[in-house]
């Protein structure tokens, strides 16, 4: 206790450990809490005080979502930056849940001295400690027992034996990973056969925001695309669609570095994109070349996840791979900006990351010669993914249909990174799918 | 004073691995700040690492469903005693060696290559699938750090004719062995890297596993096992300072400032590194090791036996 009294007014300056769990619609905002002051992002709940819980509730989400609640250690507290809408049972499920200003850095400060000083109780288990499946193992240290090998005896994933590529029986370890996996995009689940650290095989679960999206629209906070999908119905000018998808792709290409060890670089690359001008376009090039160039990197990148021309029909990852598609060629509102795209060629990780970053470039060259042009509804547009306003599927439908074979044969680290460099929207994807039927 | 007798020697261990891991979270937070672009307090440099040290003493331990207990306890005692260990072998100052045998460069590699065994019984004993398999990614490149590591001491021991750190600090007066022996420091940060699971070679702890084998630990349990890690990269500082950067010998200032000052050195171009450089992929790092590192440390070996003859 004296040791305690002694350690907490030092434990107060701490940076404050978060976890940020992210729902529909929060990612922008997630990766802003990443830039506040005296606050820490940490990879797992168990190293984290306070869980950030980012954007909407649906309902597949709030079981996971007190999951990973209940493996935060104690003092804890969650705190909710819910956009909009404020529902999904959360608040029901946790009693002592702060609904907090979105963004407030000094809020989420004020929650971690109040739990450290004691005036917050910290936060009681949300789900009943009791196993998931009865324990039938009888050795010293549980394992053995009738029918505790193999599938999944008794709703707890075993391994069970499988051939592996040299034709041998090897272990292979069921795991469902997701939807709040950090180094996936929110709401991603997929079902992953694992030997040693090679995917034998995955598939992709249910879209926990599939029904859940239409009433997002209306009562919930943005999608991470949500100017360009307006701009399908409504005047917007051009230079700020295209300051949004430098935004939209430096964002993401802060995420991938901090996935690659890199999250110093990747933090920089937010506190550009957060107030994101075209008159940024020197610094946003300078620090993009030196990414693109990054030896590391391309060593960790090359030939990961390659794509051909055959794979894909739109977007970056199009681009990537080759392909000189994209939609604002015939975008009357882009004709006299002297637009042509940016191609690559490899169509792996690598030349995806140097897609984005050399879009991420030409977007804001193209915000400075646009001026104050409005781009007028009518033709498809290109949207930070792919064409929107097609009558093809959305971009990220189509990507997530590439996992399953993409990912196969891959390691760990390489089936994250190919994850990553899709760059998926959940979000995008469950549009115009309905709610799975509860079982 | 003898510092071989258990209690000075228990105080020295314990003091150099003390400021050395404190020094090393210093320089790794104001080198991510730096990279980061943030605003870099002085003040908050140097006390951030005693106040995330004293939440995780606040902060309540976790369990997972049936973990090994035991062997999830003992993970970072063992690998912090490896690293105490190992820097028990090296020179602090001239006659100050805490374990001075006639083969300390041995007892150093010894100590190096448990490592491997703590990190696994880290990843295995949380009975979690993450954590075991950060534990499968060490053991897949141990023997890739081991190896070049192992090679470049001996190589630096050739021109001292003996396995003994202080002879081979001695043999350093007049020309240190990062110059005698240019590939030698290179080849060895990158294995003791390796070791302490470091920057770009932190595979085994990593982001893409959630934080691998500390995946499912926190509070005090969390702190022993970031300790124990620095403690190795520590260790391996103390000694590259040791056998290529001519240990304590340096004009003006008394050998224990030389030694500080050049294991501070090696720890801040292993903190620089671990924000500039991405993390390796482990397949390709494999191939590298053993048709680049391995062979040039070889080179090492060879060219410096050929001129110690």
């Amino acid at each position: 206790m004296g040791i305690a009294r002694w350690l907490t007014p030092l434990a107060a300056g701490a940076d404050v450990p978060v976890f940020t769990a992210i729902g529909a619609g929060g990612r922008a905002l997630a990766d802003e809490a990443a830039l506040l002051p005296g606050v820490r992002l940490v990879d797992s709940p168990r190293a984290a005080n306070i869980l950030l819980f980012v954007g909407a509730v649906t309902p597949p989400l709030l079981r996971p979502l007190l999951g990973i609640h209940d493996q935060l250690p104690t003092p804890r507290a969650t705190v909710w930056w819910p956009g909009r809408a404020v529902g999904g049972g959360l608040a029901s499920a946790l009693p002592d849940l702060v609904v907090g200003p979105a963004g407030d850095g000094d809020h989420l400060r004020s929650v971690f001295a109040e739990l450290l000083s004691g005036e917050r109780r910290s936060e009681p288990p949300a789900l009943p400690d009791q196993e998931a499946a009865e324990w039938r193992g009888v050795g010293p240290f549980g394992q053995g027992g009738t029918g505790m090998t193999g599938g999944v005896p008794y709703g707890r994933p075993l391994p069970s034996r499988a051939p592996d590529p040299d034709g041998l029986e090897l272990d292979q370890l069921p795991l469902h990973v997701g939807p709040l996996f950090p180094p996936f995009p929110p709401g991603l689940i997929l079902h992953i056969e694992l030997q040693g650290d090679v995917v034998r095989q995955a598939t992709v679960g249910d879209n926990p925001f599939a029904g859940a999206t239409e009433d997002l629209d209306q009562d919930g906070p943005p999608l991470d695309t949500a100017l360009f999908v307006g701009a399908l119905t409504s005047p917007t000018p051009i230079g700020d669609l295209e300051v949004a998808r430098a935004r939209h792709h430096l964002r993401w290409a802060a995420r991938t570095l901090r996935l690659h060890g890199l999250e110093s670089e990747g933090l920089r690359l937010l506190g550009l994109a957060r107030s994101l001008a075209p008159a940024d376009r020197a610094a946003v090039e300078s620090l993009a070349q030196r990414i693109a160039r990054s030896r590391s990197l391309a060593w960790t990148t090359r030939g990961v996840g390659i794509l051909g021309t055959d794979d894909v029909t739109g977007g970056p990852v199009a681009r990537a791979a080759g392909l000189a598609v994209d939609a604002r060629l015939h975008d009357p509102a882009y004709q006299g900006l002297g637009f042509s795209p940016v191609v690559h060629g490899a169509g792996d990780a690598r030349d995806r990351l140097r897609q984005r970053l050399a879009e991420a470039v030409q977007a804001l060259e193209l915000a400075e010669r646009a001026g104050s042009q409005l781009r007028r509804p009518g033709p498809p547009l290109e949207g930070p993914r792919g064409p929107l306003g097609t009558e093809d599927p959305l971009p990220s439908v189509a990507l997530l249909g590439l996992l399953p074979r993409l990912l196969a044969g891959q390691e760990w680290g390489d089936a994250m990174t190919i994850v990553a460099s899709l760059d998926l929207d959940l979000e995008e994807a469950a549009v115009g799918q309905p709610a799975p039927i509860p079982a | 004073m003898n510092w071989s007798s258990p209690l000075p020697a228990l105080v020295l261990v314990s003091a150099v691995l003390a400021v050395g891991t404190y020094a090393l979270a210093v320089l790794d937070r104001a080198n991510g700040d730096r990279v980061a672009r943030r605003r870099l307090r002085p003040r908050d440099a140097v006390l951030q690492p005693a106040r995330a040290a004293s939440l995780l003493l606040l902060t309540r331990p976790t369990a997972t469903e049936r973990p090994d207990a035991q062997a999830w306890a003992l993970a970072p005692a063992l690998l912090a005693a490896m690293a105490a260990g190992a820097l028990a072998t090296v020179p602090l100052d001239r006659g100050v060696t805490v374990a001075d045998v006639d083969d300390g460069i041995v007892l150093f590699g010894a100590a190096m290559a448990i490592v491997m065994v703590a990190v696994y019984l880290h990843g295995w004993s949380a009975n979690s699938p993450l954590p075991l398999l950060g534990g499968y990614r060490f053991i897949a490149l141990a023997l890739s750090y081991e190896m070049p590591l192992a090679l470049v001491l001996i190589a630096a021991a050739l021109p001292a004719q003996s396995l003994s750190v202080g002879a081979i600090v001695e043999s350093q007066q007049g020309l240190w062995n990062v110059l005698r022996q240019p590939l030698g420091l290179p080849l060895y940060l990158v294995a003791g890297m390796g070791l302490g699971f470091w920057g770009p070679l932190n595979t085994s702890d990593a982001p893409d596993l959630a934080g691998g084998t500390a995946v499912e630990v926190s509070g005090p349990q969390r702190l022993a096992w970031e300790l124990a890690r620095r403690f190795v990269v520590v260790a391996v500082a103390a000694m590259g300072a040791a056998v290529f950067l001519g240990g304590w010998q340096g004009p003006v200032l008394p050998g224990w400032a030389w030694m500080a000052l050049k294991t501070l050195l090696l720890l801040a171009v292993v903190a620089h590194l671990g924000h500039r450089v991405a993390r390796v992929r482990l397949e390709r790092f494999v191939v590298v090791a053993w048709t680049v590192l391995i062979p040039l440390a070889l080179v090492d070996v060879f060219v410096s036996g050929a001129l110690a003859l």
